[in-house]
C-alpha cells in the first residue's frame, strides 16, 4: 500500500494579520510560516501510525506552493514520510482550493497511491474543499470527516469512520481513495533531531507548474483559478469585553440577560 | 429566460435541516435581489416522500428529485452525480446552494470540481447583480478576515449555519418531477452505512445551534459541569467545552469546542470558566456574541468576548438559570 499525503504551509496562527496594498490578499511580508498546517500534521500522523501498524509500503508527501513550501515538505519527512514531491508556484502565482486540487491530481498521476489523505481545512482559506475535489479529478471515490480509518487490504475496502451532525457514522467503501481526515488516533509525532537531519537527505523532487500545463488543462475549470478574492478585510479591533459591574449573582444575571435581549438582541 | 438557483437539501437525518431551511429562503433573497429567478429545491437521497412534501411549503418554484436505492449512503461523487443529472432540468442554471453540513462541506467541492465551477464553502454573505454576476464573503485565517470572492460558472455554494434568516413556511403546491439516477461510474459504487452513532441525546447540534454554553475547567469538576447543561436546556442551546474538560475526562471528545474540536459560529456563546487559549477562541471567534464568565478579570477570554462577568461561575450559572426559568413563566 502507498500512501500519499498532501501537505499544505500556511502562516503561522498567531501572526498578526496586515491587508496586502492591493487590499485583496494578506500582506505576507515579515509573516512567520508555520512549518505545516496543524490539520495536516494530524492527517500525516495518522499516515505514518497506518505504515507502522499495517507494514505499508511508502508515505509520500506532495505540497502546491512557492519555495518556501519545502520547508513543510522537509517537516513531513522529518516526521517519518519517505519521499517529497513539490509542485512550485513562482511568487504571485493565485490559487485557489479547486485550482489546487486539479495541480495536485495532476502531479499525483505519476506518484503511486493506494491512500491520497488531506487535512481538515487550511488554517489560511478554510476552504476545507481541496479534498473531495481532488477525488473527482482523480476519479477516486472520496471520503471526508474521517476520524477512525482500517484498509482491508484483500478486499479493497476501508472500515471508517466519519462525523456526521450529532453523531458519527460507521461506514465502509473501496479503495483507492482520498480521504479528509477530521482527526487521528494519535496526537502528531515531534520529529527527533536526528530525524530533521536525515530528512534533509531524503529525496525531494520539483516539478514547476508549467510542467503540468497540458495535465491540467483538459480538467474541468483548467489551468487557473475559478475564483478570485477582489477583497480581503480585517474587522476593527475587539475593544475588550464591556464588563458589567454586579454585588450578587442575581444582579449579574438580570444585568446580563437585559443586555442580550436589549443590545445584542441574541435572545 | 428563468434564472435558476438549484438548492441542494441535506436531510440525511430525514428532515430538512436548519441549514438547508436558511439555504431555501436565503435563495429567494437572492433570487429577489437580482431581480427575479426561479429557485429550485433538489432533494437526492433515498426514501424521501416525506421531506419532498416538507420542501414543497418552502416557497420554492419546483422540487427536483433524485431518489434511488444507490444513494441510501452518502457518497459525495454518487450525489454529485445525481445532482448533474438535474442541471439540464434548468433553462438557465445560475449557481447552485448547499448548506455547510458535514454532508453539503463535502460535496459541494466535488461537484464545483465535476461542473468546472467556481466553489466557495461556509459563506456568510451572497450577492447577485441583475447580471448575474455572484459575490459572496467568507471567513478566514480562523475568524480573523473576511475575503469577497467573485465566482466564475455556475458558482456552487455551501451557506455556513446560522448566518441567514429562514423565512416562515409559505403556501403553495409547486410541482414535483422525478429524475432517474442512471448508471453511475465506479467511484461513486460501493460506500455502505453499517450504523450511525449518535454521540448526544435530544441537545441541539454544537456545530447548528443558535446558542452554545459551554464550561472549563474553571468549575472545578464534573458535578458542577451540569451546571452548563441545565442553562443550555432553559436556553434552548447546545453544549460545549474547553478541552481541559475533555482530558479531565468530564465530559466526551464530542464535546470540545475548538482548533482539535469543533469549529462553531451561534449567534451567541457562553463562555463559563474557560480561559480563552487561542486554541480555543479559533472555534469560537465566528461567533456572533460572546459572553465570558470568569474568576479572573485578567483572562484572555475578555479580550475576544464582548460582554464580560468577572466572577464565580458556579453562582451565576445557576442565577441565570433560575432567571430564564423564571421570564419564561410557567
Ligand atoms: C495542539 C493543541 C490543540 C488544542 N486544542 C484545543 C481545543 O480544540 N479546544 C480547547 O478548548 N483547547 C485546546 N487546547 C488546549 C488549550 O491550550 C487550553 O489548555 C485549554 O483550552 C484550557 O481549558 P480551560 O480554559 O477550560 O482551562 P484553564 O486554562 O485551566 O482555565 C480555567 C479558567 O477558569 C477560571 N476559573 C477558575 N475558577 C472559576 C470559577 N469558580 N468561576 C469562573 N471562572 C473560574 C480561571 O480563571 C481560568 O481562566 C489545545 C492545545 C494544544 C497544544
Ligand atoms: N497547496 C496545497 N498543497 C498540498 N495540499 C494542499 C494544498 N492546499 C490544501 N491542501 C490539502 O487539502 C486540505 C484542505 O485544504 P483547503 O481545502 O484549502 O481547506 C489541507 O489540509 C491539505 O491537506
Amino acid at each position: 500500500m502507498d500512501v500519499l499525503v498532501c501537505v499544505k504551509q500556511v502562516p503561522d496562527p498567531e501572526t498578526k494579520l496586515r491587508v496586502a496594498p492591493s487590499g485583496k490578499a494578506l500582506d505576507t511580508d515579515g509573516v512567520k510560516f508555520t512549518i505545516n498546517n496543524t490539520y495536516d500534521e494530524a492527517m500525516v500522523e495518522e499516515a505514518l501510525r497506518m505504515k507502522e501498524e499495517f507494514g505499508f509500503t511508502s508515505v509520500r508527501a506532495l505540497s502546491v506552493g512557492p519555495a518556501r513550501a519545502e520547508e513543510a515538505l522537509r517537516a513531513t519527512l522529518a516526521m517519518g514520510a519517505d519521499e517529497a514531491v513539490l509542485v512550485e508556484t513562482p511568487p504571485g502565482m493565485e490559487l485557489d482550493p479547486l485550482f489546487t486540487a486539479r495541480l495536485l491530481a495532476a502531479a499525483a498521476a505519476d506518484i503511486p497511491h493506494d491512500l491520497v489523505l488531506v487535512g481538515r481545512h487550511a488554517q489560511d482559506d478554510e476552504a476545507g474543499a481541496v479534498g473531495s475535489a481532488l477525488g473527482e479529478y482523480l476519479g477516486l471515490p472520496s471520503y471526508s470527516f474521517v476520524t477512525e480509518l482500517t484498509p482491508v487490504a484483500a478486499s479493497h475496502q476501508l472500515k471508517m469512520r466519519r462525523y456526521l451532525e450529532g453523531g458519527e457514522e460507521v461506514f465502509s467503501g473501496p479503495f483507492p481513495a482520498v480521504l479528509s481526515i477530521l482527526k487521528g488516533a494519535k496526537d502528531p509525532r515531534t520529529p527527533t533531531l536526528p530525524n530533521i537531519l536525515k530528512a534533509r537527505k531524503k529525496p525531494l523532487k520539483k516539478i514547476p507548474v508549467k510542467d503540468l500545463e497540458a495535465k491540467v488543462s483538459v480538467l474541468k475549470g483548467g489551468f487557473q483559478p475559478t475564483s478570485a478574492v477582489t477583497s480581503f478585510t480585517l474587522p476593527p479591533p475587539r475593544s475588550g469585553a464591556k464588563m458589567l459591574e454586579f454585588q450578587t449573582p442575581e444582579e449579574a444575571a438580570t444585568k446580563l440577560l437585559k443586555v442580550l435581549k436589549e443590545e445584542a438582541k441574541v435572545l | 429566460m428563468t434564472l435558476s438557483i438549484l438548492v441542494v437539501t441535506d436531510q440525511r437525518d430525514g428532515h430538512l435541516k436548519g441549514a438547508s431551511l436558511e439555504a431555501l429562503s436565503e435563495a429567494r433573497r437572492v433570487a429577489a435581489q437580482a431581480g427575479g429567478g426561479e429557485v429550485v429545491a433538489a432533494l437526492v437521497g433515498s426514501g424521501l416522500s416525506a421531506v419532498i412534501e416538507e420542501a414543497k411549503t418552502r416557497g420554492v418554484n419546483r422540487v427536483l428529485v433524485v431518489d434511488d436505492e444507490h444513494l441510501r449512503a452518502f457518497s459525495a461523487s454518487a450525489y454529485a452525480q445525481a445532482v448533474s443529472r438535474l442541471i439540464p432540468k434548468l433553462t438557465l442554471p445560475w449557481a447552485i446552494f448547499l448548506p455547510d453540513s458535514a454532508l453539503g462541506r463535502e460535496l459541494a467541492p466535488r461537484l464545483g470540481a465535476l461542473l468546472g465551477a467556481g466553489t466557495a464553502t461556509a459563506v456568510v454573505e451572497i450577492h447577485a447583480d441583475p447580471a448575474g454576476k455572484v459575490t459572496v464573503k467568507r471567513k478566514v485565517f480562523g475568524g480573523k478576515a473576511t475575503e469577497t470572492l467573485e465566482l466564475k460558472g455556475t458558482p456552487v455554494l455551501s451557506l455556513r449555519p446560522n448566518s441567514f434568516a429562514v423565512d416562515a413556511p409559505a403556501a403553495g403546491d409547486p410541482p414535483v418531477e422525478k429524475v432517474e439516477l442512471g448508471a453511475l461510474p465506479v467511484h461513486a459504487q460501493g460506500v455502505a452505512v453499517e450504523k450511525v452513532v449518535s454521540t448526544r441525546g435530544d441537545t441541539p447540534e454544537l456545530t447548528e445551534a443558535a446558542i452554545v454554553v459551554s464550561g472549563g475547567r474553571g468549575l472545578k469538576g464534573p458535578e458542577n459541569f451540569v451546571m452548563v447543561e441545565d442553562l443550555a436546556k432553559v436556553l434552548g442551546a447546545a453544549v460545549g467545552s474547553s478541552r481541559a474538560v475533555v482530558d479531565a475526562g468530564w465530559r466526551p471528545a464530542s464535546y470540545q469546542v475548538g482548533q482539535t474540536g469543533k469549529i462553531i459560529a451561534p449567534q451567541l456563546y457562553i463562555a463559563a470558566g474557560i480561559s480563552g487559549a487561542i486554541q480555543h477562541l479559533v472555534g469560537i471567534t465566528n461567533s456572533r456574541c460572546i459572553v465570558a464568565i470568569n474568576k479572573d478579570p485578567a483572562a484572555p477570554i475578555f479580550k475576544v468576548a464582548d460582554y464580560g462577568l468577572a466572577g464565580d461561575a458556579l453562582t451565576i450559572l445557576p442565577a441565570l438559570t433560575a432567571l430564564v426559568t423564571k421570564s419564561k413563566g410557567p
